[in-house]
């Protein structure tokens, strides 16, 4: 009985020493990053000039209708997708002058470089969990503006 | 014969009546033949138990009887407490009881701290660096998985430098 009760103990002990490496495995395992970055154009024109455009995805497009933008339509320029593994930075040419560098800092941080011309213009670190999305923008001529959005899918 | 008077015939035999009432009850049993028969008869009971008693004697002094019964007493009882000694499995369990009910409260904790990512990031660790210029703006929309930057110049003049007017693209 008592032989019993100290076997079973030291199952316990090491299911748990076991769980808890595999959860610290696993964790460790899943710090690479996959990240959308979408130039979007916003305005409230119906339609785009350009015929290469395209409307943003709809799942894009409720995130966006959850800010405080005033543009009525959002129409996608151009979409990378980054797989960066923890720790490293991966670099996504948007347009021709704009460029987005995202560094995977620890699996959970993210350090966003905003690229004009090859050159920095703005820089941001935060925590981008799966499924969240950062949006940069700024203003543009004609009442329109400029958007990157960066999802984080992985 | 009524129940009193039957005790007081016993309190008689007893000599516990006091001298009045003893020579009440003497006279009373010169003249009625019946409470003498009872009387007898309680005598011989009496008699039988007495002498039916066993009379035990100690081939020692009452003292010394007692203090070897409170010394065998006391040699038994470290004996007792001997045999109740813990062993290693017992230990063991004892030990394991407790130490595995800590230890789940640790796991479970550090699952916990490791699964939500505790250590690691939050919301508030968000540090910007303006590279052109620093009035913009960030809003945040926790619910939704939200967070705006709304940055303070226009495409043509920043992130599309020299290049022609709305292009960032």
């Amino acid at each position: 009985m008592r032989l019993k009760f100290v076997f079973a103990n030291l199952v316990v002990w090491l299911f748990a020493v076991f769980f808890l490496f595999a959860t610290a495995s696993a964790r460790a395992a899943s710090g690479d990053m996959k990240i959308e970055a979408t130039l979007i154009w916003a305005t409230n024109d119906k339609s785009d000039p350009n015929p290469n455009h395209k409307p943003v995805a709809p799942k894009i497009r409720e995130k966006l209708k959850e800010l405080p933008l005033k543009w009525a339509n959002y129409f996608e320029v151009n979409k990378v997708t980054l797989d960066i593994p923890k720790g490293e930075s991966r670099k996504g040419k948007l347009s021709d002058k704009c460029e987005v560098e995202v560094k995977n800092l620890d699996g959970a941080q993210v350090e966003v470089a905003l690229l004009g011309k090859g050159d920095p213009v703005w820089k941001r670190v935060q925590s981008l969990p799966k499924g969240e999305v950062l949006v940069f923008g700024g203003n543009a001529q004609n009442a329109t503006a400029w958007l990157v959005a960066l999802e984080r899918i992985k | 014969m009524d129940f009193d008077t039957q005790l007081k015939l016993q309190a008689f035999l007893d000599g516990e009546l006091p001298e009045v009432e003893a020579r009440e009850v003497a006279s009373w049993l010169a003249r009625d033949a019946g409470a003498t028969g009872l009387l007898n008869e309680l005598r011989n009971t009496r008699k039988a138990m007495k002498d039916s008693e066993p009379n035990v004697r100690l081939p020692e002094s009452r003292e010394f009887y007692w203090s070897k019964i409170e010394r065998e007493i006391q040699r038994l009882e470290p004996v007792a407490q001997t045999t109740q000694s813990v062993s290693p499995f017992e230990f063991l369990r004892r030990l394991l009881m407790p130490v595995s009910a800590f230890a789940v409260l640790v796991v479970a904790g550090l699952i916990t701290y490791i699964q939500l990512g505790l250590g690691g990031s939050s919301h508030s660790l968000e540090t910007e660096v303006a590279m052109a210029n620093s009035s913009a703006f960030t809003y945040h929309d926790y619910s939704a998985g939200m967070t705006l930057v709304w940055l303070p110049f226009p495409a043509e003049n920043e992130l599309a430098k020299n290049g022609p007017p709305a292009t960032i693209q």
